[in-house]
């Protein structure tokens, strides 16, 4: 507790200094984020990351000039907080707003910076995100839309399955991303032989398998969670169907590879890569800053897409040489060459999603790591 | 053709499962006239049970023995469990009303789901790979140890005890207790023995069902009971309640029915179907398949 109160002055301390050293001239950035609460690990993650690259900038001159003054906004991951957040960010002048790491807080807070006329970078992967027509928000990451597409285009262009067997629960998330990804397949010129729905948690999946079997696909692309992706992998295995396996997202968990056991070698999945698999050049230097600064990896990829986001918002300006936020806005959607990211190249749609995606396809080693064979 | 067999194969590695579930249920039932619906968490249970044996005691040893040991030390585990069970939740109701019974036998539900909550924690365990992966391909039909190995011993056990019940002296008081406690208790049978008999045998066969669903599907969460105690339940109705060949048969006969209506009709309706076959074999055979037509005590 001591501690605490003793970071938290220093902190304060350390803000006030900076605030004092550079009153007039500084490029001010919030960060909304989840500080505390049950995100807590994320909301740090993005915190310290902004503080990171706003060092690093700041160590190089700062933004055409000016220093960059970082001002931090708990929202613990609740909407009524995130709401008082986009408040007093606003009202101590910040330009942009990175963050936060949730859809529900970033929606919470979007009209506010969007009457204020700041910019808003946020990881959220709800689709309405970008559905309300604010040139300030900018979606850092893809929402679940795109990795049906990425999906699609893998199986059908990259691999060349013939047959695609499709299997999803009767979660929201997952037919919704199951049937995203079947009506991708089918304008990718792609065949789904079969879409089968299992129920969640059931354990038992090898009536469905057989039926599967029978219709022998090359592939089946699982767009539900883990817990079942794992089962179905080894009862796939299991019932000698020889078809390749690929998980969508939400498989992209430790647990996927002990429920399938020994049958886990050689099944895909598909996710953004997590932050160690990241095979950029200014990803690895990033990282190994990061770790050097706080003694720890990232906590997951959503802080990294959040500084890119960020890092996008300040390339803007110093291509207009303009503070600016609506002209900065205007660039991002139409930029014409897409900025080097941490996560991928970044650039953005008119609507503020951000533009391709960079999913990656990881197959599962003997070993249970993963391996990169195939990056957006 | 080959679908249909690979289905039947499916059928009854579940079935024999839900039979050896169901043998819990039918066996108290058949003597105590009481409904154990503790009976799934107790399976649940010797699941986590299993899993702490192997990684605290046989310190993750993974041999023959060591799966033996698991079985055998998780048996007699919960065996216990179904003593105190008994002593704790069920005698002190003996003569009390059948309703008050079945509450408290509900609540030890309850218990014994949510101690497994407190004790393994909410999220989902999961099962080392003890028996290595091995198929065989039999023009089409693929078929693996496991399901070898969890068919053989199940049959292994009901034939045993089977011959339990028929042939032997304690098989014989079990069927007098079953028949009519009072007389049985004037034949010099003590049925409080029999009665703490049966709650041994059937946990220790829900213990090594438990298990065989741990190893099959290795993932194990605390209220899978729920779902595997109904399905073994149905099994004990549709083979005639109280009769143990009769949930051996309902448990084989349901398992190949939710593997064909799964696999032929839609996984969506497994249970839908289930459900309609229970009600209408209880309309055509109101005692189940193996039921035989008893005079109810009043």
């Amino acid at each position: 507790m001591k501690r605490t109160i003793r970071n938290v002055m220093l902190t304060l301390c350390a803000v006030a200094m900076m605030a004092g050293l550079s009153w007039a001239d500084t490029l001010k950035v919030g960060v909304q984020a989840p500080i505390t609460g049950s995100y807590a690990n994320e909301g740090q993650g993005i915190e310290n990351g902004v503080r990171l690259i706003a060092a690093q900038i700041n160590a190089k001159g700062g933004v055409m000039g000016k220093q960059i003054e970082v001002i931090p906004c708990d929202d613990q991951g609740t909407a009524m907080a995130a709401a008082i957040c986009a408040k007093d960010l606003v009202n101590k002048g910040v330009s942009m707003v990175i963050g936060s790491y949730t859809s529900t807080c970033a929606e919470a807070a979007q009209k506010t910076y969007f009457n204020a006329g700041v910019l808003q970078t946020s990881d959220g992967t709800a689709d309405s995100l970008t559905e309300h027509g604010y040139w300030t928000f900018l979606r850092n990451s893809f929402p679940n839309s795109a990795e049906a597409a990425f999906a699609a285009n893998y199986m059908v262009n990259v691999k060349g399955y013939k047959s695609i067997a499709v299997v999803s629960d009767f979660s929201s998330y997952a037919a919704g991303l199951a049937e995203a990804t079947i009506a991708e397949i089918k304008k990718a010129g792609g065949n789904v032989v079969t879409y089968a729905k299992i129920k969640a948690d059931s354990q038992n999946f090898t009536p469905v398998l057989t039926n599967i079997k029978s219709k022998k696909p090359d592939v089946i692309f699982f767009a539900g969670y883990y817990s079942d992706g794992g089962q179905l992998r080894a009862q796939q295995k299991a019932l000698g169907i020889k078809a390749d396996f690929i998980g969508g997202d939400a498989n992209d968990n430790p647990d996927f590879s002990k429920l399938a056991g020994s049958s886990a070698q050689g099944a895909y999945i598909i996710n953004v890569p997590s932050p160690d698999a990241l095979p950029y050049d200014i990803a690895k230097t990033f990282i190994a800053d990061y770790q050097k600064t706080y003694g720890m990896m990232p906590p997951s990829i959503w802080g990294l897409m959040n500084i890119d986001g960020m890092r996008a918002i300040i390339h803007a300006m110093e291509h207009n040489q303009s503070f600016d936020t609506k002209k900065a806005a205007d660039y991002l959607h139409n930029m014409d060459k897409p900025l080097e990211g941490i996560t991928g190249s970044i650039s953005f749609a008119k609507d503020g999603n951000r533009k391709g995606g960079a999913y990656v396809v990881k197959e599962i080693q003997a070993d249970n790591s993963y391996k990169i064979v195939h990056a957006q | 053709m080959d679908i249909f067999l690979q289905q039947l194969a499916n059928g009854l590695t579940i079935g024999s499962m839900f039979a050896l579930v169901a043998l819990g249920y039918t066996m108290v039932y058949g003597v105590m006239k009481l409904i154990n619906f503790a009976h799934g968490d107790m399976v649940a249970a010797s699941a986590f049970v299993g899993l702490t044996i192997y990684t605290q005691v046989l310190g993750q040893a993974t041999s023959l023995v060591a799966v033996i040991a698991i079985f055998l030390l998780a048996a007699v585990a919960m065996a216990c469990v179904g003593i105190l069970l008994e002593r704790l939740a069920y005698r002190p109701l003996r003569e009390a009303p059948r309703l008050s019974a079945v509450v408290s036998a509900l609540g030890a539900s309850l218990v014994i789901q949510n101690g497994i909550m407190l004790i393994w924690g909410p999220q989902m365990r999961i099962f080392p790979e003890l028996v290595p992966q091995v198929y065989w391909d039999f023009g089409g039909v693929v078929i693996s140890l496991i399901q070898v190995i969890i068919l053989v011993l199940s049959l292994i056990l009901m034939i045993a005890l089977y011959l339990f019940v028929e042939k032997t002296r304690m098989g014989a008081a079990i069927r007098a207790s079953a028949i009519d406690q009072d007389a049985a208790r004037l034949m010099g049978i003590n049925v409080n023995n029999v009665i703490a008999l049966i709650f041994v045998i059937g946990s220790s066969l829900g213990a090594v069902g438990g298990l065989f669903i741990g190893l099959y599907y290795r993932g194990i969460t605390f209220n899978m009971g729920w779902q595997y105690g109904l399905y073994a339940f149905i099994a004990a109705i549709l083979g005639g309640i109280g009769n143990i060949p009769g949930a051996m048969l309902g448990g084989m006969l349901l398992g190949l029915f939710q593997a064909f209506i799964a696999g032929y009709v839609s996984s969506t309706w497994a249970d839908a179907f289930t459900f309609i076959l229970l009600i209408l074999i209880l309309i055509v055979r109101p005692t189940g398949l193996l039921g035989e037509r008893v005079a109810e005590k009043v």
